[in-house]
């Protein structure tokens, strides 16, 4: 990019860029994690204080808190990892019969948030009222429940179940690019297939399946859903769920507040560990794997095992999709938890009641929507600005840029529930505990990530030399924007909006910590319901929810293939 | 692409100007009661006054609480009357000078069951607990707060959790101080369960995951009359935990807030807590069938004394102990 033609314009104009991004990001997300390291490692007169943070750390509920974290975690990315490249490789790999349709099945599970998830297997498993456990216990007489969800086992089957798309995308898209001439060659030279997946295949897969895993641990560490809903019954509190207890018991006073930050720097940190080894994981394995060519890789020949295979996969899905979801709405049409299904207690009347009556979940579909709606609008054009400096502009204090770009990536959303309601509820100046507003200042934090990551991948497809082509006709910096950049990475800023918008209509784990009697979001209505008994209200919630869910993503899909092709 | 700019910025601006019109100049109630029984009771009142007009807002008394203390901070409270059913609550903001004295005009008909009452806060209603049991899987039905300990419930009997539920902290503070931590280490001993809020319990116990629970009286008579195979006992001690209404001091809308709270206390109001299942705080009002009692002031007589200070004091410790004994630590 040149500076010579007219300096003065150009040097403003990315001058202003650049600091409204930083400013933006630092606002938005730097400020609350900072003050979160602020509040837990400084006392209330000023002095730094690591005596306390180990006391909190000690102390027997805290200790347990992060020891489940990091055992659910573990738990729940080993299962999913091996689930997922197992699955990735039977519908890549083998020829297994309808393999589209199950790729597309595999992929249901992404659109299903966990924590309806766990309210339905809850319906299912629990030990003495589950419908699986009761249907056991009678038929074989059983005094003791088949399997008891209220488990570690029980929340980590759950969470596997909901978070193995991550893996399964990751390596799906890896053995599909993957060049088959390397496994080739190496056949022609002899090599048994045996030695081919060691020496070859696993090893040019390994970096998607570790990033899918890691994106996994992640993930799980600091989620609130699965165990909120099957562990506190047990007493079985991860991170988050103690931070969700601490705070509701002193009524959102601030003296709790101490513990939960100290957990929340944890959880950062563990997550910024995360996210290092990944990228280190990523640049090691920087294999050319993707030939541009498409041949046919070969596919194994199951045989025998084709049938059965095809029988294990369906059953899962059955297992996993339809029945969880089919519960969610035979429960939502009962009059009242416990009765049985039968037809005259099935009704609409709770979907009625929910929709049209009931101003609280009303509030709740009105505020998730237009919360979603706001979300991803703002972040979708904030997202691409930022993108911009750091992808393209050659100006300094680019690095800074850098860093605060990458701190979304590894801040967990309760870790931004708490740092928003530490910055903003009155610290400076400005109190919007409470509000809508501070819900969707946490919704654009915990999206910023999103919309980075697919803004900047479309904006490094723009090649330099089109804006300067623009540049050198005369055009000003903001004319080559607007007419050259901003219609090229449309297409990855409708990306960044829909993955925004679907993930924030379900959300819950930052809502729960932020929400108001009117602010509630579905997530929040849904978990408040189950939690004060209405369950057969929550389930009907819950269905709705599943219903725009999934028609949200149907529109996405048919959007997105017609784009692509025209 | 400028009109896609516009159009985006009405779209964010018609969205977020949606969620924030709720807040138009009302009278404000912050309530935790249910949304049936506010309702009901804000169509009658719109009915008698269709001068005012009332804004409510229901959430926990937690949750509540803290919006309350966030307004503080920013210089004032919205909310111009408040009614929960925790007393606590009602004391702390009582002894900060946040709550307007008002005597009710029909005060001398009410039952009171403050024994220092000032007019800071009156009771509007006498929430109640007992033993709700699954009547379908009990062989017999629960009579006294022993049965409860009794090998029928072992390992079947839920309390919500206190560190959720201010019904729940309560109800056990006072088993706590009738029988004893004797009673606790019983019911651990009975292995009963800590559940979360105090529906669930009782959703839990109407699906057979539970046999019994404690119970609150209006939850659990509404699922009874959805259909629900449940049974609501009251033992020789009842668990009475009065839903105090007070004003807030300094609101701008004092006279509509009066009118509010006079009319709460009314018969027709009254009428209509008490066919939501709770016990109403007059004796001119006919009870709910499902409510085996024979009038409020019984339930008050036969209801063990709450000592509110110790009750606000040892809440952490309580918690604490409670929990530690039940999930055996």
């Amino acid at each position: 990019m040149s500076f010579s033609l007219k300096k003065g314009e150009t040097f403003g104009t990315a001058q202003i860029i650049l600091f409204l991004s930083i400013a933006i990001l630092v606002i938005v997300v730097a400020v609350p994690v900072l003050l979160i390291f602020a509040n837990a490692f400084w006392d209330n007169n000023g002095n730094f204080n690591l005596h306390d943070v180990m006391n909190v750390l000690r102390e027997p509920d805290t200790y347990q808190a992060l020891l489940n974290s990091v055992i659910i975690a573990s738990g729940t990315t080993i299962g999913s990892t091996t689930i997922g490249t197992f699955f990735a490789w039977l519908v890549t790999r083998t020829d297994l019969p309808c393999k589209k349709f199950m790729k597309a099945m595999f992929l249901v599970p992404f659109m299903l948030p966990s924590f309806i998830g766990a309210l339905a297997w809850k319906m299912l498993l629990s030990p003495r009222a589950g419908y699986i456990n009761r249907f056991f216990m009678d038929i074989f007489n059983l005094d003791e429940p088949f399997f008891n969800i209220y488990s570690y086992l029980g929340i980590v089957l759950v969470e596997i179940m909901y978070l193995f798309p991550f893996v399964f995308i990751q390596v799906c898209g890896a053995l599909e690019r993957m060049d088959p001439t390397l496994e080739e060659s190496a056949r022609i030279s002899g090599a048994g297939l045996g030695t081919i997946t060691r020496k070859i295949t696993i090893p040019l897969v390994l970096p998607s399946i570790l990033s899918g895993a890691l994106l996994i641990m992640l993930y799980s560490m600091a989620h609130f859903g699965t165990v909120a809903v099957l562990g506190i019954e047990n007493g079985i509190y991860n991170i988050p769920t103690l931070i969700y207890e601490r705070i509701h018991q002193s009524a959102g006073s601030f003296e709790s507040i101490r513990t939960g930050t100290v957990l929340a720097s944890v959880l950062v940190v563990s997550a910024a560990f995360i996210i290092w080894m990944q990228n280190k994981i990523l640049s090691k394995g920087h294999f050319q794997i993707i030939a541009g060519k498409s041949f046919r890789p070969m596919e194994l020949k199951l045989r025998g095992l084709r049938i059965p295979l095809l029988v294990a996969c369906c059953t899962y899905i059955a297992i996993t999709i339809v029945l969880p979801t089919a519960v969610i709405f035979l429960v939502g049409a009962l009059p009242t938890y416990g009765m049985p299904f039968t037809w005259e207690n099935l009704s609409l009347e709770n979907y009625k009641f929910i929709l049209f009556d009931n101003q609280l979940t009303k509030d709740a579909i009105f505020n998730s929507v237009s919360l979603g709606l706001s979300a991803a609008l703002i972040t979708m054009f904030t997202g691409v600005m930022i993108s911009y400096v750091i992808v393209k502009m050659k100006v300094r204090g680019k690095g800074v840029l850098e860093f605060l770009g990458m701190l979304p990536f590894s801040v967990p959303g309760s870790v931004i529930a708490l740092g928003v309601i530490l910055a903003w509820s009155g610290k400076f100046g400005i109190n919007i505990y409470n509000t809508v507003w501070i819900i969707l200042l946490a919704y654009i934090a915990r999206y910023m990530a999103f919309s980075l990551k697919a803004n900047s991948a479309a904006l490094e497809q723009v090649h330099d030399s089109l804006v300067e082509a623009a540049r050198a006709c005369g055009a000003t910096m903001w004319q080559a924007l607007k007419d050259i950049v901003l219609p090229l990475v449309r297409p990855g800023m409708l990306a960044a909006f829909f993955l925004i918008f679907l993930p924030s209509l379900r959300e819950l784990t930052v809502s729960i910590m932020l929400y108001a009697p009117t602010t509630r979001t579905i997530g929040v209505a849904i978990y408040t319901l189950n939690e004060d008994g209405e369950t057969v209200v929550s389930a009907a919630l819950a269905g709705v929810a599943l219903v725009l869910i999934i028609t949200g993503q149907s529109i996405i899909n048919r959007f997105i293939a017609r784009t692509t092709k025209g | 692409m400028r009109r896609i700019f516009l159009v985006v910025a009405l779209a964010v601006s018609f969205c977020l100007s949606g969620v924030i019109a709720h807040s138009a100049e009302k009278m404000i109630l912050y309530t935790s009661m249910k949304e049936s029984l506010i309702g009901a009771i804000y169509k009658a009142f719109h009915e008698k006054h269709p001068d005012i007009t009332v804004d409510y807002q229901s959430a926990g008394a937690g949750k509540l609480m803290a919006k309350i203390a966030t307004e503080r901070q920013a210089g004032k409270i919205l909310a111009d009357v408040l009614w929960t059913s925790e007393v606590p609550d009602f004391i702390n903001m009582k002894e900060e000078g946040l709550l307007q004295v008002y005597k009710p005009k029909n005060f001398d008909e009410l039952i009171n069951p403050f024994k220092d009452y000032d007019g800071s806060f009156t009771a509007a209603r006498l929430g109640t607990l007992g033993i709700v049991y699954n009547t379908a899987l009990a062989k017999k039905a629960p009579a006294e707060w022993d049965d409860i300990l009794q090998p029928p419930f072992k390992g079947a009997f839920g309390v919500a959790n206190p560190a959720l539920s201010g019904t729940a902290y309560m109800s056990i503070s006072l088993l706590v101080k009738q029988f004893g931590w004797e009673f606790i280490a019983k019911m651990a001993a009975n292995k009963a369960k800590i559940g979360k809020g105090s529906g669930q319990v009782v959703d839990d116990t109407s699906s057979g995951e539970l046999l019994g629970c404690i119970g609150v009286d209006y939850i659990t008579i509404d699922k009874i009359q959805k259909g629900a195979k449940l049974g609501f006992v009251y033992p020789k001690e009842i668990l009475v935990v009065p839903s105090p209404v007070a004003i807030i001091k300094g609101t701008d809308h004092l006279k509509a807030a009066q009118a509010f709270v006079d009319f709460l206390l009314s018969q027709q109001a009254q009428e209509i807590v008490a066919s939501e299942g709770t016990l109403p705080v007059r004796s001119d009002v006919k009870l709910h069938p499902a409510l085996k009692v024979a009038s409020p002031e019984e339930a008050v007589k036969r209801s063990i004394p709450i000592d509110y200070n110790a009750l606000k004091t040892e809440k952490q410790t309580t918690i604490k102990k409670f929990t530690d004994m039940l999930q055996g630590k």
